[in-house]
């Protein structure tokens, strides 16, 4: 079936298997390869992409759903060469470990600063209770985030 | 005075320029932009899926196995089974197959074998243009299995009516390998003489690495035989040294890398990750095109090592004014399946749990016994944790009959400096006393006994453990470590190191020591990691080692190179290289200061004599032009050392519902020196996570048909975002004699002491004291009210 939607801010038009996964039409097919499967259940939050401003994952959408509809990915976060305050700021806290939660991480709370530009840090932990880390304990996660909300 | 000699000199006299700092992780902009590349991502061309059939019993022989129907299936390339793959032994753990020269190796795993011993067990793999047809050719692969009796818990396992998991256990009923014995003093005697002996038995659960990304390799096998294999794995060099063994490939032939990042490890892919590797390669052997698999949950949870569950038997003989006098403790953990670790495992225990206090008479036996559930391996802390819930709960409970406080009685028996104890090299540092005062600090220890009103239904307590463990692996088993240094021709610098970078920032805390050392700009600074055909070899990243040990090879890598530097520049700078340095990527005479005015001055004539400076670009030039390159080569068998830690936790007990929160958790760890201060905190935040996990929520069980209850994250409760409490991580330095710039190991540390802290605090505010963890709803609930009736 043809479906057209908006992946950072680019039309698409693709002729796709309506059983196919949004995860897998973004990695698989556009190459998009930033957003993570790590359990393929909606348990981990890894594959989490932004559909019209709301933070879902994207293991448990299926393709056909995303028409019409406009999609950021961690990939489109950053613009115009620039970093997104949030890329900025998982940098200088080092929010970062094994790395493979980030992208799911930053899109939660990215989907939540679209929202609410600032949160308290009990918005921020519930708004990244989808999104599981094993390496971190979450501290330098909510201190970036915390700190990006914190920016006028 | 040597080159060297100076270096450390200029270090202590001026301070550090790169290490100690939290410079900007190396990984970070790749990561945060998804640009960073994982094993789950890599894509080659005419590359296939793979998908694994397994068993649906927990113990059974294959009486038949008919692949004909899933091979006719358009689009599956390839089909193994045991019938097809190499009938050669290994074991998935590195250490056990190669590296472990005190002990028989037990290798007792096939890729695939005509018995299966756990339900998750490998029957067979198909490699096809999809995974949605391997995943169909997987229904079509005809098996008939001869149920065999299975058992799941290791005591029953070792009597005599259980079913024979493996044959040649020599030292009793399934258990695998030699049965770990250490022992001190005469602990028998020690117990007669002490005024109060306090013993009791443990349960400990089983846990799950639980790593982000599940495992996963790409293998690809050229026409003339050699293969690359792209994986999760966290010791690339090992990897290579069992597929070697496995499919009869020379060393040289057989190409491993992170390409380059890995989502996690904590111990679950020392070795291969799962099955992955060996799988992968077998197929594409048969197919002839690069073959990819990647485990879902469910198999990453139910077909890859877990931590070893099982009970513990901890014994203390105190005097009566607090000098603990003798310790025995006994581990029997459940091995599962097959080997992997379990041989090891008890023998960290031990070491572990005997080495926290000075005790003059101790003694500790542990073993492992196989039963058919999934195997056990390496989990992040490697045995210790399992010995000190046991051990920092009798602890507590001697300070209480003693009538002392809990803190005091550990002050007055931890071990010092120098003390003599169970292990094969010297207790180098130890800054414990200073982690367990500012651990107190943190916590506010003085307000135990004070926080609660009576009838309330939420009360709270305090408590405490402490514990240490090892900087790496020697001389417990084979550990060494190399890496290069090549000065390249403009100046900047090429680190090359067999280390993975799992997420432990080793890509980032490797080149600040050899910048520091060096004296260059840490930005002309390169490293190369995790691939077996640019790095030297090395063990791996596991046993708290990378930064401690690969790091010796660093230094000394970088030492190796300047040396070859300064020697050089003697003749330019006219002045012997003793009195040579290097500073802001600028080689100078030591005695005169480095000075600005060199480039442009009349001195700056490479040969004149008269300068007094060269940069590192112009001295590489100016060697390159006279046929010269500086390489350094670091070879180390790194020393060892302790690190230490002491936790504290705050909790609230709900008496109506079972339910245990913490509050607050203080870690206080002495990591010798932090080479990258923020590193080391997430190291510590994150391994402290996981010890709250230990202790409330996370255990894998089995029903009566040895499936897992808890498989995915749907029954198997990680802590989240909501769920972590104020985490007070505290780094004491309490500068190492061994480690690089002082530095100690710190990767398990964080998860060692935590659950007896969590007990010993639900204990202090329940006053029940509980034996087993994970302290879920449901336990703590019944545990209160079968102790008020």
């Amino acid at each position: 079936m043809q479906i057209e939607f908006k992946v950072n801010g680019k039309s698409c038009s693709l002729d796709i298997c309506p059983t196919m996964r949004l995860i897998d039409l973004l990695r698989d097919e556009l190459g998009l390869t930033g957003t993570k499967e790590g359990c393929g259940e909606g348990e981990c939050g890894a594959c989490t992409v932004i559909i019209d401003g709301e933070a879902v994952n994207s293991c448990l959408v299926l393709a056909p759903q995303v028409r019409g509809k406009e999609i950021i990915t961690v990939e489109g976060l950053a613009g115009d060469g620039e970093l997104d305050s949030l890329q900025q700021k998982f940098i200088e806290h080092s929010a970062v470990e094994c790395g493979f939660c980030t992208p799911g991480m930053l899109m939660s709370a990215k989907a939540l600063l679209m929202k609410n530009p600032h949160p308290s840090e009990e918005e921020i932990r519930q708004a990244l209770a989808g999104n599981l880390c094993r390496c971190s304990g979450y501290s330098k996660i909510i201190e970036a985030v915390k700190d990006v909300a914190s920016l006028s | 005075m040597s080159a060297v000699k100076i270096d450390e000199q200029v270090a202590k006299t001026s301070g550090y320029n790169v290490i100690g700092k939290s410079v900007r992780r190396r990984d970070a902009l790749a990561k945060v932009t998804g640009e960073a590349m994982f094993s789950t991502d890599v894509k080659l061309p005419g590359m296939l899926y793979a998908k694994v059939l397994r068993s649906p019993y927990p113990h059974a022989k294959i009486t038949k196995i008919d692949t004909s129907k899933a091979e006719e299936l358009p689009g599956v390339k390839a089909v193994v089974s045991v019938k097809n793959t190499p009938r050669e032994k290994f074991n998935t753990s590195a250490t056990m197959t190669f590296t472990v020269p005190h002990l028989d190796p037990v290798l007792d795993q096939y890729i695939f074998d005509d018995v299966v011993r756990y339900v998750g067990d490998e029957v067979a793999a198909v490699a096809a243009v999809s995974e949605e047809v391997a995943q169909q050719a997987l229904k079509l692969i005809d098996v008939e299995y001869e149920q065999l009796p299975a058992v799941y818990d290791p005591l029953e396992a070792m009597r005599e009516d259980s079913p024979d998991i493996h044959t040649g256990c020599h030292e009793g009923k399934n258990v695998p390998g030699d049965i770990v014995k250490i022992a001190m003093g005469d602990v028998e005697k020690g117990f007669e003489e002490s005024d109060l002996v306090i013993e009791e038995m443990f349960k400990l659960p089983v846990q799950k690495q639980a790593q982000m990304e599940t495992h996963a390799a790409v293998a690809q096998v050229t026409p003339e035989g050699n293969i690359t294999v792209w994986s999760t794995t966290q010791t690339p060099h090992p990897t290579r040294m069992i597929l070697s063994k496995v499919f009869g490939v020379p060393h040289s032939k057989i190409r491993v890398l992170n390409p380059p990042y890995v989502g996690g490890g904590f111990g679950v892919r020392i070795g291969c990750s799962g099955k992955a590797e060996p799988i992968a390669v077998a197929l594409s052997m048969q197919a002839k095109r690069p073959v990819k698999i990647v485990y879902t949950r469910e198999e990453d949870f139910t077909a890859s090592d877990t931590r070893h569950g099982g009970y513990v038997w901890a014994k203390l003989g105190v005097k009566k004014d607090g000098t603990f006098h003798a310790l025995e403790l006994k581990g029997i953990l459940n091995a599962g399946a097959y080997c992997s670790f379990s041989c090891e495992v008890p023998g960290v225990m031990g070491a572990m749990g005997l080495s926290v206090y000075r005790i003059p008479n101790e003694n500790f036996v542990g073993y492992t016994a196989y039963t058919n559930t999934t195997p056990a391996g390496a989990m992040r802390g490697f045995g210790n944790p399992q010995a000190i819930f046991p051990l920092e709960s009798v602890v507590d409970m001697a300070a209480e009959k003693l009538g002392m406080d809990s803190l005091e009685l550990r002050l007055k028996n931890i071990m010092k400096t120098g003390d003599p104890w169970c292990l094969p090299y010297p207790c180098g540092s130890t800054g414990l006393a200073e982690c367990i005062e500012k651990g107190a600090e943190s916590i506010g220890w003085e307000r135990r006994g004070k926080l609660n009103k009576p009838g309330a239904t939420k009360v709270r307590g305090i408590g405490m453990g402490v514990g240490t463990h090892c900087s790496n692996a020697w001389p417990f088993c084979v550990d060494y470590d190399n890496a290069y240094i090549t000065i390249e021709q403009d100046g900047s610098v090429q680190l090359a190191t067999g280390v993975p970078d799992i997420g432990t920032g080793t890509s980032t805390s490797l080149p600040q020591l050899a910048a520091e050392v060096l004296g260059v700009d840490l930005d002309t600074v390169n490293i190369t990691f995790g691939d077996t055909a640019s790095t030297p070899f090395d063990i791996g990243s596991h046993a708290s080692r990378t930064l401690y040990a690969a790091g010796t090879a660093v230094i000394a890598a970088a030492k190796d190179a300047k040396k070859q530097v300064l020697e050089y520049a003697s003749d330019l700078l006219n002045a012997p290289a003793e009195r040579l340095d290097i500073k802001n990527s600028t080689v100078f005479v030591a005695a005169q200061g480095l000075t600005n005015s060199c480039s442009g001055s009349g001195v700056c004539k490479v040969g004149s004599g008269e300068r007094t400076s060269i940069t590192m670009k112009e001295l590489a030039a100016h060697a390159h032009l006279r046929n010269k390159q500086f390489i350094g080569v670091g070879r180390i068998v790194p020393p060892n050392s302790p690190p230490w830690e002491a936790h504290f936790a705050e909790v609230e007990v709900d008496l109506e519902t079972g339910q245990v929160r913490v509050i607050k958790l203080a870690a206080a760890h002495d990591v010798g020196k932090a080479i990258h201060p923020a590193i080391v905190e997430g190291q510590i935040e994150g391994g402290v996570l996981q010890g709250i996990g230990y202790a409330l929520s996370e255990e894998i069980k089995y029903n009566d048909k040895g499936r897992q209850q808890n498989y995915s994250f749907h029954n198997y409760f990680l802590p989240t975002a909501e769920d972590v409490p104020e985490i007070d991580a505290i780094i004491i330095e309490s500068n190492d004699p061994s480690g690089p710039f002082g530095a100690k190991g710190l990767g398990e540390t964080g998860l060692v002491p935590t659950a007896p802290a969590i007990a010993n605090a639900v204990y202090d505010a329940t006053g029940v004291r509980f034996k087993e963890i994970p302290l879920t709803e449901e336990r703590v609930f019944f545990g209160l009210r079968n102790n008020k009736a």
